[in-house]
Formats: structure tokens, sequence, C-alpha cells
């Protein structure tokens, strides 16, 4: 702590300091420069982000750095249409398009994070100092990436070093006795580029309720550190590794008398060869490998071990893509490649390893000079469950130089993960069985024999076949509208059909009672829905931006349940029950039809000033059936609408300093019953010297 | 024009006193549409709060009887009768739980999927009686486990019930609380206090539940 503290006073003294040391000396050189921003994860090309045929967005360093975020969720709640939502685990996923965030993959320089112990990827993991941008490609893209790129696909790039020896010390000291520390070193001459990132994040959590014994979010404490070695052997080969490395411990307190630790370790390595072969034709070669372990442990109060817990996955995937310029605006992507995946974690009927060979192919032209078509396919195959083939295509047409129209139609599919084939999981105090899909069989027999059975529900026998992968086909129509230089719109309409959602369902009765449950494919569900976004830059000082999106998210079968009027509710719980008609049907969980921001930038140059303001708005939504007739209906109790408004203020001053005070979430909004994430009013100060 | 509105009279006053001879001959009663409140149904045993371990379940089962809408003790007089969230009825053979009576009658029953005002008459073919296989009318409810550990009487579920002496009724339990509040709380509110709304035809044989 002693080193925290130490910077919080230094943050208050530079502060004090600068107040008494006007005038300042102020730089003349006020030059602005529009660059055109470019995304590589939407075709695996450098590619202009505003003539890409895709619903895609890019979140620049200088937001990140002038919003003084810690985290990646703290930055993704803020884009039109994405929300970060809690799994029960307490992790942070983002959910895209309505789509659940195990349908979003997520990625950091191309290479995807793995640790989904209960679907979420955690998004609290990532440490946002040095990153460069952040870009979001929405709809299916399962054509470029496989599993997991059913909703759409977040890829973190990482800084590269700049010419020269540069770098940061930054220490951000907040509310609930948060502390982030982070050091950047960068070093660039000739051929060799070296970067160096360390991260500490501790924190004492926070506790939303007073009268429980339980905290809402325990103490933690993290560290992440990245280091990049490029070399360029010459002008047309070069050789980048990478490795990244994190690890957390936090407390673990299930209750009054149990109480332990739980710890994160996580690892990856990637290294890539490029080679430019001719003006038309380069390829990478790249080997990456990457492990998540999470343990868990309580004791009881005589200090005796209660109950642990571990979770080890291991990821490795070479592949190797190709760029093909086949004419001069005709671009050939090709790639293969193998991820193998294997998994050790309690309660799981074996050790599962996952092989799966992959094969994409992408076409991207300009068919006249005002209409661009990608299309492109992946073939996935794989060791436990059915082949996936993923088309997609994408069109955008020019219609003159303010209005654009873009539309993509693509197919997306998350493989059934290792949870919901071998889980083989019977909790200990109640006593019901969860069962993996190809646990089934085996463990079913063996509680029989048991005499643990009472009834089968559904015969084993229904779980020779595989289980389907969860599949999606996404419609996204879009149009970019630049009335003036000044202003620019954008509106994306998006449809998702997905088939074979995984679910659980009983199977079998116990005789204690209890009941066995395993997946299925059961569901058809859709989302659909609007988003906006306009951004109005008076002039260099101003940015305002607005972002809003509607949304449907509804269960097909659910629908019709209510159209043939088999659903029923009550006013209150003890009143005569009447029947549900189809406009009662509110939808699916955790889903709200608005969501909107509101962003305000402002600078002054001349006083190396800036401030913004933001704010987020999301309209109710249920977590769960609370009048018992298993659907979410306008009679179940809902979680209020709620917005949250941050305000920072950043000022940079000799050079290389940089003060940023700020205030998150300005209201003090918290909901203790529904919402754990949110812990309150946050202050924080924070302060970055360049070199 | 007097005379044919006298004769008119005349016609409608014959009209009527045929009709209430009509009535007078084949006795057709209204239907009875009533709430009972609070039909008390305790039980001993069931999980001990303490050790969390199951106790044998007993104690008598609270009696109702159709034609008198009201609760008896009667070994015989009886359609339908509660324990606790058990429900049994009147016909078909016992699970010999302690203290659960002897099946007397030739009641049956079905769970119909509505609300009070759709179910408008009796389908034969979907009764049942209490066998081995259990109570007919086992699934009413819905508990809401923790934290709220409420029980709730599943919306759209009437019961419809043929009685002992073969005639029909049908019920909808509104709550599982003392008094029936609006909003019942499982650590407050005393549990295992029946309030349903029920309909009883008194005509032998009618299976409508209108009038």
């Amino acid at each position: 702590m002693r080193p925290n503290i130490l910077g919080f006073i230094c943050v208050f003294i530079i502060a004090i300091g600068n107040a008494q040391n006007s005038p300042l000396k102020v730089r003349d050189t006020i030059l602005i420069q529009e660059l055109e921003e470019v995304i590589i994860s939407a075709t695996r090309t450098i590619r202009q982000l505003s003539s890409l045929p895709l619903p895609a967005q890019i979140i620049s360093k200088k937001e990140i750095v002038s919003i003084n975020s810690l985290r990646l969720d703290d930055l993704l709640e803020e884009q039109t249409g994405l929300i970060t939502v809690s799994d029960f685990g307490g992790g942070e996923g983002v959910q895209m398009q309505g789509l659940d965030s195990q349908y979003t993959l997520i990625l950091i320089d191309g290479v995807p994070l793995v640790g989904r112990s209960a679907g979420t990827l955690d998004l609290n993991r990532v440490s946002v100092g040095n990153i460069k941008q952040i870009e979001i490609v929405k709809g299916a893209s399962s054509s470029l990436y496989g599993s997991e790129a059913l909703g759409g696909v977040i890829n973190i790039i990482t800084d590269t070093p700049k010419i020269g020896l540069n770098g940061t010390i930054s220490q951000r000291t907040s509310s609930f006795n948060t502390f982030d520390t982070g050091l950047e070193i960068g070093y660039k001459k000739n051929k060799i580029g070296l970067g160096f990132f360390v991260n500490r994040l501790s924190s004492d959590g926070y506790d939303l309720n007073e009268n429980t014994s339980l905290k809402t979010v325990n103490p933690y404490s993290n560290y992440t550190i990245n280091t990049k070695v490029n070399y360029k052997l010459n002008d047309k080969t070069r050789l980048d590794i990478s490795a990244r490395f994190f690890t957390q411990n936090q407390v673990y307190i299930a209750s009054e008398v149990l109480r332990g630790e739980s710890d994160i370790n996580e690892w990856n390595t990637h290294i890539k060869a490029s080679h430019v072969f001719s003006d038309a034709w380069n390829s990478e070669l790249e080997f990456y490998t990457t492990r998540y372990k999470a343990d868990e442990f309580l004791n009881d109060m005589e200090d005796q071990l209660f109950s642990n817990g571990f979770f080890n996955q291991l990821l490795v995937r070479p592949e190797f893509r190709t760029n093909y310029q086949v004419s001069e605006n005709g671009t050939l992507t090709g790639g293969l490649g193998v991820t193998h995946e294997t998994l050790k974690r309690t309660d799981f009927s074996e050790s599962p390893i996952f092989n799966s060979p992959y094969l994409y192919l992408q076409y991207d032209t300009d068919l006249i000079k005002v209409l661009n078509l990608i299309i492109g396919a992946r073939f996935d195959s794989h060791s436990k469950y059915t082949s996936q083939f993923s088309p997609k295509v994408a069109l955008r047409y020019q219609l003159n130089d303010n209005l654009s129209a873009k539309g993509s139609v693509g197919y997306g599919f998350k493989a059934p993960d290792f949870r919901q084939l071998y889980f083989n999981f019977t909790n200990a105090t109640v006593g019901y069985t969860v069962l993996g899909y190809n646990a089934v069989p085996d463990a079913l027999e063996e509680l029989e024999l048991q005499g643990e059975i009472n009834t089968f529900l559904v015969p084993p026998s229904e779980f020779e076949d595989n289980l389907n992968p969860e599949s999606s086909i996404a419609i996204n129509i879009g149009l970019d509208f630049k009335p003036m230089a000044t202003i620019s719109i954008g509106l994306n309409a998006f449809r998702n059909n997905i088939d074979d959602l995984i679910d659980t369902r009983v199977i079998a009765n116990k005789t204690n009672g209890q009941n066995v449950f395993s997946y299925y494919n059961v569901n058809k569900v859709y989302t659909q829905g609007i988003e906006f976004n306009t951004t109005w830059k008076p002039n260099n000082n101003i940015k305002v931006s607005g972002g809003y999106q509607l949304l449907y998210a509804k269960d097909k079968r659910a629908e019709e349940a209510f159209e043939n009027g088999e659903v029923f509710a009550r006013e209150n719980p003890s009143s005569p029950s009447f029947q549900l008609y189809k406009d009662d049907y509110f939808g699916l969980f955790n889903r709200s039809k608005h969501m909107a921001n509101f962003k305000i930038f402002y600078s002054i140059e001349k006083w190396k000033v800036n401030a913004n303001i933001r704010g987020t708005y999301r309209s109710k939504y249920g977590l769960f059936d609370s009048n018992s007739n298993n659907y979410l209906d306008d009679y179940d109790t809902f979680v209020s609408g709620y917005s949250i408004w941050d305000f920072a203020f950043n000022k940079s001053f000799y050079e290389s300093f940089g003060l940023g005070i700020g205030v998150d979430n300005i209201l003090n909004f918290t909901d203790e019953q529904n919402i754990s994430s949110i812990p309150g009013r946050i202050f924080y100060g924070k302060l970055n010297i360049h070199f | 024009m007097k005379t044919i509105k006298l004769l008119t009279l005349f016609i409608i006053l014959i009209s009527f006193t045929s009709c209430s001879t009509d009535n007078d001959d084949s006795l057709i009663l209204a239907v009875e549409t009533d709430t009972f409140l609070n039909l008390h149904a305790p039980q001993e045993g069931g999980i001990d709060p303490s050790t969390g371990q199951p106790l044998p379940i007993s104690g008598a089962f609270t009696k109702f009887d159709f034609a008198s809408g009201e609760t008896t003790t009667s070994d015989t007089d009886w359609d339908i009768a509660f324990r606790a969230t058990s429900i049994i009825i009147n016909g078909g053979v016992s699970l010999e739980t302690t203290d659960e009576p002897i099946r007397t009658g030739d009641a049956a029953a079905y769970i119909a999927t509505g609300t009070m005002p759709s179910i408008e008459s009796v389908d034969e073919s979907l009764f049942e009686q209490d066998s081995s296989n259990g109570y007919v009318l086992s699934n009413w409810y819905t508990y809401a486990g923790p934290p709220s550990h409420l029980i709730t009487p599943t919306a759209g579920k009437i019961i419809v019930i043929k009685t002992r002496e073969g005639k029909y009724a049908k019920i909808e339990i509104l709550s599982y609380y003392k008094d029936a509040p609006d909003n019942p709380d499982a650590f407050v509110d005393e549990e295992r206090y029946y309030t349903f709304n029920y309909v009883y035809q008194p005509n032998e044989g009618d299976l409508s539940f209108n009038n």
C-alpha cells in the first residue's frame, strides 16, 4: 500500500505546485491532423474504416486516455449497443446486438483470450494502459474467426514501440482504495523495437449492503506484464514476439464460516513472422499459445480445507495467412491453421482435448469504383462436433460524396464449450446434478447403479448423437451519412437468427427429490434492432456524440406459447390469474429495449486542458421470471432503467506531465439487489509522466 | 288496439307462469360461486429447520365439502382435503402417509390450463384419481426457492373436480398465506392457509359451469 499512498500524495503536491506555477509555457504548434482511421479486424487486412461494408467502430487511444479508464469494461460500456453484464461468477462480459457475452470473440492483437469458466470472458482482466486502439466489428464474423464470433469480434490492439526511447509512468488513485500503477517503456532503433508494460491494480472492493456479513466485491490485486520485441531482418521480413502475463489474487469469502482465496494466472506468447514476397503478395506465419488457470479454495473456521476448485485451459494455435493482390482493387486473403485446446477442471468427467483444423478465404474487391464487395468463407473441422462452414458476403455502395449504403449477411457459430460437454457436478449441499452432454450416458448409468435415480425423463440413448454448435445468420443493413463536414450519422439495422441455442433441462429425477440437469439444443432466438450513431464536431475543440440502440430479443417458442394462449399471470400473487397475449411478452432476460449514450469532449489547446462528460442509459430489463410462468412478461418484476454520468478533466504541463481528475458515476447510482457490478460514485486523481 | 294490448299481456303472463312451472318440475339450482378464505392446512414434521433433515410428515388433512361449502371432520362426507402443500381428493387410493384418510368416495380431478372464466365446462375424459403414482393435484404451485422461498399457486392452473356425489366444481387457488396478502412474505406471513375461488355446479350431470 505504501507506494500507492506516496503516488497519491505526489498527485496532490504536483496539483498544488501547478496552481501556483502560472503562466504556463504554451506550445504554438497547434497542428491537427485528421488521419483516416484504419481497422484490421474486419478483413484481416489494413482497411479504411470509413469504406468498410461492415458495421464496425474504433475506440482510439485519445479517447481511452481522456476518459481515464482502467479496465476494458469501463470503455466498452460507453459504446453504442454494448453493455457489460455480469455472470453469476462475477465476471463482466459484453452483450453485443443483444447477444450474450459468450457469443463475442475477444482478441488481443488478433489472437483470442481464453478462460470462460461460465461462458463469460471477464473484461476486468484487461488493463487499458497499453492499448493503441480497440476495434469492434458487429455481426457474425465466423467467416474469418470461427467459433465464438457469432455476435461479433472485439480486437484489442496494443501499442507498438515508437522511434527512440520513450515511456510513461502513470498512477491513478480512486475511491475504495483502488490504486492503479503503470509503467510503459518503448524503444526503437533501426531494426529493433522493444516494448515493456507493467501494471498493478489493487482495490479494497466494495460493499453495497452493509447489513450483510459478506462484501459485494472482495479485495483483490493483480499484475499485468506485457513485453514485445519487433525485429526487422530486412525490408521484407520481420519478426514479432510478444508475451503477456496476468496474475490476480482475490479474497474469497463464501459465508461467515467459510473463507479462502481465488487466484488467476494467465499467460500467452505470440510469435509472428511476416514476409513481403512482392508488391502483390505478403504472408504471415504465427504461433500462439495461451494458458488460463484459475484456482480457488475455501477453509472452514478451523482452517481445514472445505472445498477447492481449479480450471486450467490451454490453447495452442499455429496459423498461416497470406494476402494476394489479384488486381489493382482486388485482394485475396487466405489462412489455414489448427486450434488445439485442453482443459482440466474440477467436476469434469474427463480431461477433454479439442482439435480443430480450419481454412478460410476472403476476396475483397471494388466491382466498380463506388461498389465494394467482400465475400468470404471459413471451414472448421472439429474432433468433437459437426464441421462448420461459415460464409459471409458484404456490399457497400457509395451513392454520393455524403451518403453510402452497406449491407452484409453472415453465418456465425459457437461450438459447445467444455462445460456443456463434460461437466459432471453434484451440488454437495442441495444434491442436484448437472451433466455435460457427452458425460450423460456414463454418469447416469453410475447414478442408477448407486440407486440415486428415481425416474428417467429423457432416455440416455438420446445423448448418443452430438450436441450441435449454436449457429446464427446475421443480417446488417446500414447507411453512413455526412450531411456536412462537421456532422456524421451512422445507422444500422440488424437481425440475428439463432438456432440450436443450448439450454439446460431436467433429464431425470433423483431419489433425493432433486433433479439431474443436462444441456440440449432447443431454442430458436432472434435479436433485432436499430443502432444509431452521430458525431458533431463544430470545431477542433468540441466533439459531441450520441448513440442509441433499439433492441428486440425474443425466444420464438415463447412467442408461440403466448400466441397459443398458454401463458398466464396474476396482477399480484394473490389475485385471480388471467391469460397473457403476445404483446405482454417482454423478451429475453437481461435485455433492455433502449440503450443510449451521450458524450461531450471539450479541449482548449492553448491551456492544454481537456474535459469530458459522458452519460449512458439503459432502459428497464428483467433478470428473472418473478411470477413463475417461465416467461418474462409485463407483469414480472423489472430492474428499473438507469443512467450513469461520468466526468473527467485533464491537464498537461511541462511537456511531459499529465494530470487528471474526475468523477465516475456522479449521481452515485447503485442497485444493491440487482446490479452488483456498479460500486457507486468514484472520485479519482491520475498522474502521467511521459519521458 | 286495446284488445290486442290486453291479449299480448295475457299471453306474456301465461308464458311466465308456464316457465316457472317447468322450473319447479326439474329443480334447476343456481351455480354457486364463492371464495373460501383461510382454510388452515397444518402439518407436523417435514424439514427440521435446525438440522435441515427431513422428519416424517403427519397430521390430519383439512377436509372440504363442496355441497355445504364448509370444512368438515367427517370421514366420508368430503371431496378434497389439504395438508400443507399436499392436496388429496376423496377418490382412488391412499399413499398411506401418516394420518392420510382412506378414500371412501369416487371423486376425481384434473388440472386444466386457463382462467376461471375460460374453463366453462368439464372434460370428463381428463379425470384421474389419487393413485400409487401420486396425488392428481400435486402440481398446483411454484416454489420460488432462495431467497424468497415463496410458494405461489401457478397462474393459469384451474382444478376441476368431480365430487364424491358425481357433481362438478372448479377451483382456483389464490394464496397459501394467511389472509391472502397482496405481496406475501414467506418469512412474515403465516403459511398453510389456503384461499381459493370456486364454482360449484349443484345440478347432477350438468357439465357446464354457466347457469
